[in-house]
């Protein structure tokens, strides 16, 4: 029920957006020339955090390049709401594909909103950059998901995190026994396969239990049983930060002092609000904000935008520039935008460089750990 | 695959019996208002998460608890949990006798059929939960923690927890004293007249609207006093926990035969148990599957539940 009335207000809002952006571009006619980028991901909902998050990234792009550019062009953002949520997105992309005036779209945010929202954008050659969506299959030319020719992202796929996570969690172990549970969610599902694929490789490490529990649960006892019997000393969830919140509370009061570790899901720090002081020690793996790259580059980014920045922020940062350098050189159609991303050759603001493989993927994936201390997700360094 | 029920089997029946004891006090709001009106009331999950809400707003804007301070002990530890209890119940009694107001009074007035109190409930039950979507911006709410979950003692291998003591003890006496409220009270013979049969009670000079708002409000207390014990245990609640704990409480009352006080609390007990045991043995993905069967082979043999229907089965 909710659901559906979510999808009426996203059809309104969609609509909203495409006429809006068209009355904009008629009025615009002098100079410096007014163009089009778009973020989408969640930025209302459970989720709104990490959308909120990476569309301030690519807000501070924009002002930089405007600031540099003042004479030439005027870029605009168009944002996409999608709430994360695959519904959603397919409501908004449709009239989103069809609006040419948008050049790019930094996003989807999500995986699975990205395949809602693929069909429309490959009609429209929209091209699309995403910040944080590492499903494999997006990227996977046999798979029914397979994102190209427009889809590209500038984040590590899950089969470059899921061992990244085996090895945060395992750390400092010796022959560590690993219990390990998803929340039955597409993300969730085979980034605990990737995990166990990664534990094979980690000496002494045996998997002792597994268990699959639905993202609506609040009472994790049957597990926390499970856990107990199986003795293990690792506990890897791959789902989201708010169950594992509830989570992590009930294992902590049932008296167990096993090591709690999560992926780029529980990467929020909210976590650590809603867990309190369960989640102390707690591992997590995701992806830093520009201050893990310079000091200088966080404090000017507080300074322009009023807040810090936060997760995937590089990555919303690089994908937005990708964008932004096209337009500079003048790719000012959907066609030349998605040739000129295509062929790049750059650099990431962290000096990796950027060159997408022919299905869109970067060569690259960096995954930071972070560990819960007094409250906050601390950022450990990158997993080597 | 049964070696997690053997070693586990005393903290896996404790875990059940207390998440039981919530589902019986949720499936008491559907079954007092079905048992009256033959009506499912939709919103009562709803207004179970209305009331987790108002026990968390009294820990942490009354009393000022945070997710950091100490948890209370002594008389300041009876004093707000007291207080949450009844804040709980109040939330939710007020907003169950709102929801028979906007939802069930007019239309039953003007004789409208029972597809449009359905519709009209379903509708308010969408209102509470949108409302408090956009009152919460869409976010999970962690509760402080007032209880220190102290393990008390071990019993079998079993840690016996002090947050589930109380509410195995708190909500079973709760159940009791609203049985006995329906069984012996003059209102509550009231409610089994009316269950029983409508016009005559109304011949009898039975108040047929105050018996009715006293339904949804005694079933709101119940269901008030569930969210409380589920802050208390859980310690989370979100704008959509009402559906999941909605349909499990729901599914209880069927189990033991709705409009039946007793069978919504033996099902309530046996559909926590079967959670958790079925959790452990098959997988906890397999929750909802085993849950379901065993629902269908117990209406295939007894299609009006275990208990039979109707709350004037609970006999004076």
């Amino acid at each position: 029920m909710n659901k559906k009335i979510q999808r009426s207000l996203a059809v309104v809002s969609a609509a909203a957006l495409v006429f809006g952006v068209a009355a904009a571009q008629t009025s615009a006619n002098a100079a410096p020339k007014t163009v089009y980028i778009a973020y989408q991901g969640p930025l209302s909902g459970g989720e709104a955090s990490t959308g909120t998050d990476e569309q301030n990234a690519v807000k501070y792009a924009i002002k930089l390049f405007n600031a540099k550019n003042k004479a030439t062009y005027n870029v605009k953002l168009v944002s996409i709401d999608d709430q994360g949520d695959p519904a959603v997105a397919g409501t908004v992309a449709p009239g989103i594909g069809k609006n040419k005036n948008i050049l790019g779209v930094v996003g989807p945010a999500y995986s699975g909103a990205t395949i809602a929202s693929l069909p429309f954008y490959k009609a429209g050659g929209l091209v699309l950059i995403s910040p944080s969506a590492t499903r494999v299959s997006l990227t996977d030319s046999a798979s029914p998901d397979f994102g190209g020719p427009v889809f590209h992202r500038v984040v590590g796929k899950d089969d470059l995190q899921g061992p990244a996570l085996a090895k945060y969690a395992t750390a400092g172990i010796t022959n560590p026994k690993v219990f390990i549970f998803d929340d039955q969610s597409s993300y969730a599902v085979p980034l605990a396969g990737y995990v166990t694929g990664g534990l094979k490789k980690i000496a002494g490490a045996t998997v002792v239990g597994t268990d699959s529990v639905p993202n609506t649960t609040t009472d994790f006892s049957p597990t926390i049983a499970k856990i107990a019997t199986s003795k293990a000393d690792v506990v890897i969830y791959t789902g989201y930060y708010s169950q594992a919140a509830v989570f992590i509370k009930q294992l902590r009061d049932s008296g167990s002092k096993a090591i709690f570790a999560g992926g780029d899901g529980v990467f929020n720090q909210e976590f650590p609000k809603l867990a309190g002081a369960s989640a102390e020690g707690s591992r997590v793996t995701g992806v830093g904000g520009l201050a893990g790259v310079s000091e200088a580059l966080e404090k000017d980014y507080k300074a322009k935008m009023g807040v810090s920045s936060g997760v995937y922020s590089v990555e919303s940062l690089d994908a937005a520039n990708i964008l932004l350098q096209g337009i500079a050189k003048g790719n000012t159609t959907r066609a030349k935008m998605l040739a000129w991303v295509k062929a790049y050759n750059g650099k990431s603001i962290t000096g990796n460089t950027i060159k997408f493989s022919a299905n869109g993927d970067i060569s690259y994936g960096l995954f930071a750990g972070f560990t819960t201390k007094n409250g906050v997700l601390v950022n450990t360094g990158i997993v080597k | 695959m049964f070696s997690v029920l053997i070693d586990q089997f005393w903290s896996l029946t404790i875990a059940g019996v207390a998440l039981g004891f919530i589902y019986v006090l949720v499936s008491l709001g559907y079954t007092m208002v079905y048992g009256v009106l033959r009506m499912i009331n939709f919103a009562n999950s709803e207004i179970f998460m209305w009331g987790t809400f108002g026990t968390i707003v009294t820990s942490r804007d009354i009393f000022g608890y945070t997710q950091t301070s100490a948890p209370a002990t002594g008389g300041k530890l009876a004093l707000v949990l007291i207080s949450q209890l009844l804040m709980s119940m109040a939330v939710a009694g007020v907003t169950a006798i709102f929801v028979e107001y906007v939802a069930y009074r007019r239309l039953r007035a003007k004789g409208t059929n029972r597809l449009a109190t359905l519709i009209s409930a379903i509708g308010i039950s969408i209102v509470l939960s949108e409302l408090m979507r956009l009152l919460t911006d869409s976010r999970p709410v962690g509760s402080p923690r007032v209880l220190e979950k102290i393990i008390l003692t071990e019993v079998w291998g079993a840690n016996i927890r002090l947050d589930t003591v109380v509410t195995i003890f708190a909500a079973a006496l709760i159940y009791f004293l609203l049985e006995r409220f329906v069984k012996l009270s003059r209102m509550g013979k009231a409610i089994r007249a009316v269950s029983m049969n409508e016009d005559a009670a109304k011949l009898m000079g039975v108040n047929l609207n105050r018996v009715i708002t006293t339904t949804f409000l005694v079933g709101g207390l119940a269901t008030g006093a569930a969210g409380f014990f589920y802050i208390t245990v859980f310690e989370y609640t979100k704008f959509n926990i009402g559906f999941t704990m909605g349909m499990a409480a729901f599914t209880a009352a069927v189990l033991g035969g709705i409009g039946n006080i007793r069978g919504a609390f033996f099902g309530g007990l046996f559909l926590g148990l079967l959670e958790v045991y079925a959790s452990a043995v098959l997988g906890t993905q397999w929750k909802a599957v085993t849950v379901f069967i065993v629902l269908v082979l117990v209406l295939l043999f007894k299609p009006n539940g275990l208990f039979g229907e109707a709350v004037q089965t609970t006999r004076a």
